[in-house]
């Protein structure tokens, strides 16, 4: 595959996920509660997508509501919850309990590995540890080498390319140049090693703006990008707003009781599109998220 | 001077981190957490502290948010690693000390993020290891925790499912598996701490409110217990300083069951310390 030739990317948040198969296996961005691409797993949801394989190190509400709609066949992160703060992930546990999803629990190193392989081209990489523990046992497709120059044994773990990206960034320009904050997680090496990405971005700038605060994922990496205000909401997305927790509270509040509290959170937040998502979150609590900068005090408050 | 069982918890495990090591912990860990900004503040100051799941080197956060990936967390560090940069670092050998927990934790130091229950059908699915199952074969040293050894069902004879290695698998010794790190050096737990002799748990030092009957009731391996059983050292006065001031939200109390919280320590006569 070449890489993207520079035009202009711009999409609409619907057009942009048409791009996504059935059963596409996908990367997601961000990790835990920051930078997660929420608008465009919302989007995925309100289109019905199934069968999804999804891949990543340490996720949260995103793999959680793709799970609880019934959109993933396969599980493949290093880890997925709210912490300790607000505990496992609802429909994720109740699916791997209940053998609706298979669960092929993976280790950060493991998948970095896999990723960099995908980038190099090559067809698999080693890694020192994952023997011994049961995640060997869920990957049936590592396999123990012996190093030609050492003798020693190493687990090979092969390529990863996901068929896609979603990757979400503060701020980028119309031909697909992002900016990120740090955590950058693995997004730079899922823009790489992936067959395709598509980004959401808080604002569009120009080039020059994108250029001075720093391209952190370049445009011939990315094949399509929309603009779409607070796309990682209720996860954080530095510099413009921190993590809503409260809204992860009701989240997690309504996968846990079941069918009937998902569906009013589905109603109240998802299906209407993101625009209707902004308004059910409301201006204020949105405005409030800015606040961190502010002062420590005003930034701790968001914590309480 | 006065305090509870969390931060008396938080500084012990503080003092498994020894000056000049470079330093990590997971996320969802903030005893960890608070722990390495503790001892950066006290007897460690020059160790290398890589925050959580920032990879900020040294920041020094204004407080300890509820979740680790949040940009209070990398306040005042000149760098942030990549992802790549850490998990580099630590497989290559460069980290010294590592924290890490479970929800199953076995004599032998494995742990168990992942499930309880067979793992193919999960009685409870928990939410999985993060880098654990490599980091743990190779940083130098393991510092193990829990919070939750009273309940009984978290030190284990042995993990349901092994996440994290310890000393041993069943596939054999570290060495037979190739790898480079030190394994588990200690654990922490509410009730007491643990070093490992010859690969195997052995409690060391027991709260002062807590008796070696408790401690054998609730841990599932034969417990093996010190010739010369202690309490941990009371917290010094700089050391609970440090604790109440980067964590004023009292993150690390949400890691306790509500009734743990109500253990209160005093050193009596207004004393620094009383050991």
């Amino acid at each position: 595959m070449s890489l993207q030739p520079p035009r202009d990317k711009r999409a609409s948040l619907t057009d942009a996920i048409r791009m996504v198969s059935d059963g596409a296996t996908v990367a997601l961005g961000g990790g835990l509660s920051a930078r997660l691409p929420m608008a465009m797993v919302r989007e995925l949801v309100r289109q019905g997508r199934s069968g999804l394989h999804l891949v990543g190190s340490a996720h949260s509400i995103d793999v959680d509501l793709l799970v609880a709609v019934g959109a993933v066949r396969r599980c493949e992160e290093s880890y997925v919850g709210f912490e300790q703060d607000l505990g496992l992930a609802p429909a994720y546990r109740r699916a791997a309990e209940e053998g609706t999803i298979e669960v092929a629990e993976s280790c950060c190193a493991t998948v970095l590995a896999q990723l960099r392989a995908s980038e190099m081209g090559l067809p698999f990489l080693p890694v020192r540890g994952v023997r011994g523990s049961g995640v060997s046992a869920l990957h049936p497709e590592y396999a123990e080498i012996t190093c030609p120059f050492t003798g020693e044994t190493l687990v090979a773990v092969p390529a990863l390319r996901p068929d896609v990206a979603l990757l979400h960034a503060p701020s980028g320009d119309r031909y697909g140049n992002l900016h990120l904050e740090q955590p950058y997680v693995l997004d730079e090496r899922f823009a790489a090693a992936s067959a395709m990405v598509i980004a959401t971005v808080d604002e569009l700038v120009s080039t020059d703006e994108v250029v001075a605060s720093g391209v952190t994922i370049p445009a011939h990496l990315v094949a399509a990008v929309a603009e779409v205000p607070f796309g990682a909401h209720p996860t954080s997305c530095y510099p413009r707003y921190a993590y809503d927790r409260g809204h992860l509270r009701e989240y997690v509040s309504a996968a846990q009781s079941g069918a009937s509290g998902l569906d009013k959170y589905l109603a109240t937040y998802v299906n209407g599109g993101e625009e209707s998502y902004r308004t059910a979150v409301g201006a204020d609590r949105l405005g409030a998220l800015a606040t961190w900068s502010l002062s420590t005090g005003a930034w701790q408050e968001l914590f309480r | 001077m006065r305090w509870t069982i969390d931060e008396w918890f938080v500084v012990a495990l503080a003092r498994t981190i020894r000056p000049r090591e470079t330093v990590f912990h997971g996320f969802g860990s903030p005893c960890a957490q608070v722990a390495m900004h503790v001892a950066r503040r006290t007897h460690a100051p020059d160790m290398t502290l890589v925050e959580g799941a920032m990879y900020a080197v040294n920041p020094d956060p204004p407080f300890i948010p509820p979740t680790s990936n949040d940009a209070s967390l990398s306040r005042g560090a000149a760098y942030s690693m990549r992802f790549e940069e850490f998990f580099d670092a630590a497989i290559r050998g460069d980290v010294d000390r590592m924290f890490l927990s479970g929800g199953q934790i076995d004599g032998y130091g494995n742990t168990n993020v992942t499930a309880i229950g067979p793992a193919g059908r999960p009685k409870v699915k928990l939410g999985g290891g993060g880098g654990g199952c490599n980091l743990s074969a190779t940083i130098g040293h393991l510092t193990v925790w829990t919070t939750r050894h009273r309940s009984g069902r978290t030190l284990v004879e042995e993990c349901d499912f092994i996440t994290d290695l310890g000393h041993r698998t069943p596939l054999g010794t570290r060495a037979d598996l190739g790898y480079t790190g030190g394994g588990p050096q200690w654990l922490v737990t509410e009730l007491g701490v643990f070093d490992f002799r010859d690969g195997r748990a052995r409690l060391v030092q027991v709260f002062p409110d807590v008796d070696v009957a408790e401690v054998r009731a609730a841990t599932g391996f034969p417990l093996e217990v010190a010739g010369d059983l202690r309490t941990p050292a009371p917290p010094s006065a700089s050391e609970l300083a440090a604790v109440r001031s980067v964590d004023p939200l009292k993150v690390r109390t949400s890691e306790f069951s509500p009734r743990e919280l109500d253990r209160v320590f005093d050193s009596g006569g207004g004393q620094d310390c009383a050991c």
